[in-house]
């Protein structure tokens, strides 16, 4: 059966807009990539820029060598390694327990942990909270809040489910505890669950500026994704006293300092590629599992 | 042999289901023990943030703690009711939370139906990798982003403007006439794919049968949409709405704080990014507590209201 020409018309229009689309979330990041591989003085030029017109590496090595940004990467690294394991690990034994269908006490976990998702106390206490537990100058404030998530135990649990009981019978049958089972029988078997939410974990402590910017009193304690906020601040302010005047004594100083290698725009450019790579690089593994885990989600 | 009686014995153990309960107890020990970190983390950071809403109805003293600081009563809310500011918070968070319903909401249902229609497997693998992609993507980043895409100096689009339409370099982030227009289109740039993936997944579950009856009846590809797809999905679409209604008095905080500048402030001052800088950074601690609550509150009762409507009309809802 032919298709219709009206229809082949419908289906070239649907096509044409969802590929401008497509490619209108995409150039975003390649033109940063592209702009923080070309010469900062090439940069300033502007212009449409799919590769660097003048490639250079010199934006990276200049952030590299800053103290301040090579700080606030190490925080965002050590939050989301040990954030992410902590959180993983904890949530996982957690969950194991919540699909003991018979353990005493259960509903009542549920019922507990369903509350809080429901009524908050809002930020003012909680950064109360973070004061009276001494967190606002110490590094757990990042990871020591976010341990557990309901949506993450919902997703656990479900998995576990689908884990046939009688393995773990059979192993309790022989003599193993529960702990046995759990870290001999239920991981090994949980391997895509276990990255799926290793990556949503580590993608979501990555993000987080808001910690940072708000419950956090050190310089030196604030993760990347924080400074990149200071870095925007500094930047809107920038914009703004161009805008009222033209010429300006700041704008000469730029002027002079845009001969040199490196700008401050570039450099901030460069500083969002390197927050946003390591998340373009997960994203694909990312991709493969995240869709069964919004339906279980959106189902709870 | 001792050692076979004892297996043997065993399996009736697990089988038998009714156990009392301290045999269950005993039984799984460990599990206690696996969820014992849980029930600290849950006391510790989410019921004592609850029981700091108390806050509001006092007068903080940090060193007399929550429990010791004076009873205010309502003191706070009415301060807060007959604050100079009070309706353009209400005003400004209302006109961001509406407007991102009414054209930020159908975003993701049309994304999802028009991917549907898109027959090439591979082709829609790919459209859809590319427009989750900014869902992972941390908002600070996304508005440095445009931030320097919209920039009157050198941005890209104040630059593609001036070529094609000869327009003056605008500033976009800056000016208030431009920051709905921006908060409205950087939002769905960023969610509407992610937003589509419940739509479609919704889609995908709608009997094929249906399909091929309208097809007997003669109803074309925009027929089949009217008619099959957008009432399979209606369901979703509701639920969807409902729980938007919660957050109608929310708006997203990271984007809109991070959109502030000193020029539009005048209407980007929603009521939660207003509590951030009165209750935290100013320190006003029982105001930004009771101004948090006022908040929840009406979020609750606009919640409730909008699923009590729902379902006397559709028969769908929340509870």
């Amino acid at each position: 059966m032919g298709k219709k020409l009206s229809d082949k018309i419908t289906e070239a229009v649907i096509l044409t807009f969802l590929i401008l689309f497509a490619l209108s979330t995409l150039y975003p990041f390649v033109y940063f990539l592209a702009c923080s591989l070309n010469e900062a003085s090439d940069t300033i030029r502007g212009g449409f820029m799919i590769f660097p017109r003048k490639f250079t590496l010199e934006n990276y090595k200049v952030a590299f060598q800053n103290k301040e940004i090579l700080q606030a990467f190490k925080i965002s690294v050590l939050i989301t390694v040990l954030g992410t394991a902590c959180s993983v690990m904890l949530s996982a034994m957690a969950a194991y327990a919540l699909t003991f269908r018979d353990l005493p006490g259960r509903g009542f976990v549920m019922l507990f942990l369903f509350i809080p998702t429901v009524f908050g106390g809002g930020v003012v206490p909680t950064f109360i909270l973070y004061r009276r537990l001494h967190l606002l100058t110490n590094i757990l404030v990042y990871i020591l809040p976010g341990l557990y998530g309901f949506f993450n135990l919902v997703v656990m649990r479900t998995f576990f489910e689908g884990i046939p009981k009688g393995l773990s019978e059979a192993a309790y049958i022989d003599g193993s505890s529960e702990m046995g089972i759990f870290f001999k029988i239920i991981i090994p078997l949980s391997g895509p669950i276990f990255a799926t939410m290793i990556l949503f974990s580590a993608v979501g402590m990555w993000n987080d500026w808001y910690t940072g910017a708000f419950f956090v009193s050190r310089q030196n304690l604030k993760p990347a994704a924080t400074f990149l906020q200071q870095l925007l601040n500094e930047a809107d302010m920038m914009e703004s006293i161009k805008n009222l005047n033209e010429q300006n004594i700041y704008l000469t100083e730029m002027e002079q300092e845009r001969q040199n290698a490196v700008t401050p725009e570039s450099l901030r450019m460069t500083f969002v590629m390197i927050i946003t790579l390591p998340i373009v690089c997960v994203y694909p593994f990312l991709q493969k599992h995240f869709v069964k885990g919004v339906m279980i989600g959106s189902i709870k | 042999m001792q050692k076979i009686l004892q297996r043997k014995k065993e399996p009736e153990f697990v089988i038998e289901p009714k156990k009392t309960v301290w045999k269950r107890i005993k039984r799984y020990r460990w599990l206690y023990l696996f969820l014992l970190p849980l029930i600290i983390h849950q006391i510790v950071f989410r019921y004592s943030t609850m029981y700091g809403v108390l806050l509001a109805f006092k007068d903080f003293k940090y060193n007399a703690g929550i429990l010791g600081s004076p009873w205010v009563g309502l003191k706070y809310f009415d301060q807060f009711v007959h604050q100079y500011n009070f309706w353009q918070l209400i005003t400004n968070t209302l006109r961001m939370t509406l407007s991102s319903l009414i054209f930020g909401f159908p975003v993701p249902i049309i994304l999802a139906l028009l991917i549907n229609e898109v027959n090439a497997p591979k082709t829609k693998k790919v459209i859809q990798t590319f427009t989750y992609l900014p869902h992972f993507v941390s908002w600070v980043v996304v508005i440095s982003i445009f931030q320097n895409l919209l920039s009157p100096h050198n941005g890209l689009i104040n630059e593609f403007l001036g070529k094609v339409f000869g327009m003056e370099p605008k500033y976009f982030m800056g000016e208030k006439q431009y920051f709905l227009p921006a908060y409205l289109l950087i939002g769905m740039w960023k969610e509407a794919g992610w937003g589509s993936i419940l739509y479609l997944a919704a889609i995908t579950g709608v009997n094929p049968e249906l399909y091929e009856a309208a097809e007997l009846d003669g109803a074309g590809r925009w027929r089949k949409v009217l008619h099959v797809t957008i009432p399979c999905i209606l369901p979703t679409v509701v639920i969807k709405l409902l729980l938007n209604m919660g957050s109608l008095m929310g708006v997203g905080f990271d984007q809109v704080y991070l959109m502030q500048t000193p020029q539009n402030i005048d209407i980007s001052e929603a009521i939660n990014t207003y509590v951030m800088k009165e209750g935290v950074k100013q320190g006003n601690y029982s105001f930004g507590t009771a101004v948090g609550l006022f908040q929840s509150v009406i979020g609750m009762i606009l919640m409730a209201i909008s699923n009590k409507v729902s379902k006397t009309l559709s028969e769908t809802s929340l509870w």
